[in-house]
């Protein structure tokens, strides 16, 4: 097992590596570093939200309004070990695991947040086939310079947490390894349904991306800002660039309440970024060239408030216009393109990895369809832009240069009320 | 893959690599420039110092330094070819802004990566490209390299990389699909995502054999270090204007951009529309080489307002070269053509051109 001695290694780098090695000695140890005093979660779980993506209420926020996400995840993309199709006791035992979870912590970021998703893999064990209402395809390449592997694990279950150690003891509680969680017994556990196929894990947050930038893909020094919540040293996540719970919540059908969810890993490379490109090139390809040129973004870019200012300063409808005049675009920019109703399509819950020892985003996005998610991705692409301008296919096209996306998968977020392993057609159970 | 055969630098080979001669001020042809001779040869000592006083023209840098080839390899109708040199500064470009990217302590080589397609012979100058190096299964490379001009290699993809150990090195490069417009006998090819990979050998002693020769007195002197003539590789060039298919409109000079203006009566194989077609052919002077990432506009003035008034399209033809065009209806009844180059061309710089390209004026050809 690998050693996360505690000498001289930040509290917050020193949770972080409990998180990414997992196991019950990571999780002792790591108690032993937060001692977090959480209260357990309610007596009743009958009035939490039936949308299990609905976090941003019960999340922290900062002086601008924005959402600070959850610092700690894990990522559990789990196979069905059965044959066939589930069977009902098998979800009362999900069922029961899920909801142990959220006995044993209040819902919210110093608690714990789970969503579980499911793959269209595994809808297509059934003989019945997703509503129309669903837009779940099987993942596919989103671009043409391109080529993931692709993930097609039955479900994804979505651990998040400011506490490393809730996250781990979560996970512990899911896996089998223990049958009490913070007080509270929990007899069920996913192990007795599911195998892990993948394990993924991370963080995001201010001061997490600076303590754990000793990783292959950020070159060597104190490149990261202190301030900055991921690697590339601006923040995101603008209130006013993401999408409302309400926005990607699908509307109709039985799983009306529910939401697709994308889920890509991408490697970042940032020799060049941190080590030969100007800030005005930082700025201009994360933000706009309209940034660049006029200073706006200071630091991490804390005083843009609740939002990049994409629309405020023209950069969406400037976009071919800049890339022939700046030879130059933005990665905001292009992906402010993709709107619908006067709001963004998604709501960004990525955050950063040391997973693999590479420098890793964990890309996670939610959306009512797929399609919402492909053609955000499409403008960030900008393979239009790049066919008509000076602008490159991945160089000065955003950040594209900077990434590579090595698998994706798609899943549906189905309603809290139809998570444990549902039936393309769930029937309504009534109150 | 095929071809993972080094071209050694030395011995037998090093006339391989052959450098002509440099274009003087006045055209002579320096005395002891071909590589080989040790006259003017140095083993990798200090990099002369960025000139002081440097001309907004293409100039004779301080300095050139030659190559090593690591490997070749072979994917479909697509070649590459990996070399490598000193780590050593060049400019990135933003705009009409350059930022001088200076070596860092860890980098141990400049890592060039040229590719080309295998029927046309025609390099492949401005593609999506990743390059991946590892050695014993640890990655110690892992990134898309700049799209890049020098005197010597013409129009590459390079940067400078951390490679230092010795032993061997496994390179993968995943290149394509090619983003500009392909027209003529390329129209409906390189339109996929392939890798190559290939081994080489690395040595410092090798690194070291590479000669590097400083040009004292002519360093800063309006010119460009001749191109590198390869056996094994292509340099990217552009065609003579009288070897430009279609009707040769013109030639004219907008700083040192030669602009080399064609009418097609139609347009080529892979670009769709009737009527005639515009090409115009951006390259460097004295190296002919292709300009790639640069935004040219064409503009016809026509009796009631402009026939035509837009950016023209990058495209890479097997007869064009490397070229911006569009089709232009009403092409043949223009009386002139007016060619403005806004946006120097996107290409990281080796010394020499760092300063050139920028602020090139609009030039009007008379049809």
């Amino acid at each position: 097992m690998p050693s996360i001695a505690s000498r001289g290694v930040s509290r917050r780098a020193f949770v972080k590596a409990a998180v990414a090695i997992g196991g019950a000695a990571a999780l002792a140890a790591c108690q032993t570093r937060e001692s977090p005093d959480l209260p357990t979660g309610p007596d009743s779980l009958e009035r939490l939200p039936d949308r299990q993506h609905a976090w941003n209420d019960v999340l922290a926020r900062d002086d601008h309004g924005n959402v600070l996400v959850p610092r700690h995840r894990v990522l559990l993309l789990l196979e069905y070990d059965g044959s066939g199709t589930p069977t009902g006791p098998e979800r009362e035992t999900v069922e029961a695991a899920l909801s142990g979870l959220e006995s044993a912590y209040p819902r919210s970021n110093e608690g714990l947040l789970v969503t579980v998703s499911y793959s269209r893999a595994y809808f297509d064990r059934f003989e019945a086939a997703l509503p129309e209402s669903v837009d779940l395809p099987a993942p596919a390449a989103m671009a043409p310079f391109e080529d993931p592997a692709f993930d097609t694990p039955d479900a994804v279950v979505h651990l998040a947490s400011d506490y490393g150690s809730v996250v781990l003891g979560a996970e512990e509680t899911l896996r089998g390894e223990r049958d009490a969680l913070n007080g509270v017994a929990v007899e069920d556990s996913l192990s007795e349904v599911f195998s892990v196929a993948d394990r993924r894990t991370g963080f995001v947050g201010a001061g997490l991306p600076a303590d754990n930038q000793d990783v292959a893909g950020v070159p060597e020094g104190d490149h990261v800002p202190e301030e900055s919540p991921m690697y590339m040293g601006f923040k995101s996540g603008f209130e006013k660039n993401q999408a409302s719970e309400d926005f990607v919540t699908i509307g109709d059908g039985p799983f009306a309440g529910g939401t697709t969810q994308h889920l890509s890993l991408l490697r970042l490379h940032l020799d060049q970024w941190y080590e030969q490109d100007s800030r005005y090139h930082r700025v201009a390809t994360m933000f706009c060239p309209a940034h660049a040129e006029e200073g706006a973004v200071d630091g991490v870019g804390e005083n843009l408030g609740d939002t990049s200012e994409m629309t405020e300063r023209g950069c969406p409808a400037h976009t071919t216009e800049d890339a022939h005049e700046h030879g130059v675009v933005g990665h905001s920019q292009k992906s402010a393109r993709a709107r619908a109703e006067d709001s963004p399509l998604m709501i960004r819950r990525d955050f950063d990895s040391t997973d693999d020892e590479r420098a890793t985003l964990h890309f996670l996005s939610l959306q009512e369809t797929i399609a919402d998610f492909r053609e955000t991705r499409e403008a960030m692409n900008g393979v239009d832009v790049a066919a008509d301008t000076p602008v490159g296919q991945r160089q000065n096209n955003g950040i594209l240069q900077y990434l590579s996306v090595e698998r994706r998968g798609n899943y549906l977020l189905p309603p809290r009320r139809h998570r444990a392993l549902p039936t393309p057609r769930p029937v309504e159970v009534s109150a | 893959m095929t071809g993972s055969g080094r071209g050694r630098r030395g011995g037998a080979d090093r006339s391989r690599l052959r450098r002509r001669a440099f274009l003087g001020v006045a055209g002579a042809a320096l005395a002891g420039a071909t590589a080989g001779c040790g006259m003017l040869e140095q083993q990798s000592v200090g990099t002369p110092a960025v000139l002081a006083d440097r001309p907004d023209r293409v100039y004779v840098p301080s300095h050139v330094e030659g190559m090593e080839m690591a490997g070749m390899a072979k994917t479909g109708r697509y070649r590459f070819a990996l070399s490598y040199s000193y780590p050593h500064r060049f400019w990135n470009v933003d705009g009409d802004r350059t930022e001088k990217v200076a070596v860092q302590d860890g980098d141990g080589v400049h890592l060039m990566l040229t590719a080309w397609d295998a029927e046309t012979g025609r390099v492949l100058p401005a593609s999506n490209q990743r390059v991946t190096v590892s050695q014993g299964g640890e990655t110690v490379v892992d990134r898309s390299l700049w799209r890049m001009i020098s005197q010597n290699m013409g129009v590459h993809f390079g940067d400078n990389v951390p490679l230092a150990g010795e032993g061997t090195y496994d390179v993968t490069v995943a290149f394509g699909p090619v983003g500009e417009t392909l027209t003529g006998a390329l129209a409906g090819a390189l339109g996929e995502r392939v890798t190559a990979s290939l081994s080489f050998e690395f040595s410092q002693a090798t690194l070291q054999s590479i000669s590097i020769e400083d040009l004292g007195y002519r360093s800063g002197r309006n010119g460009a270090v001749e191109p590198m003539q390869m056996e094994m590789m292509p340099v990217a060039g552009t065609p003579a204007a009288a070897d430009l298919p279609g009707d040769h409109l013109g030639t004219v000079e907008s700083g040192d951009v030669v602009l080399v203006a064609t009418a097609l009566s139609r347009p080529p194989a892979g670009v769709e529309g009737t009527g005639p077609y515009l090409a115009v052919s951006p390259r460097t002077r004295y190296n002919g080489y292709p300009l790639p990432g640069m935004s040219l506009s064409a503009t016809v003035p026509g009796a009631e307002g402009p026939v035509f008034d837009d950016y023209l399209g990058a495209a890479l033809g097997s007869d064009l070269g490397y070229h911006y065009g569009t089709v232009l209806e009403g092409l043949q009844d223009a009386g002139e053509v007016t060619l403005s180059p806004g946006l120097t061309p996107q290409l990281a710089r080796h010394e020499g051109y760092e300063t050139a390209f920028f602020g090139l004026p609009a030039r009007t050809i008379s049809l």
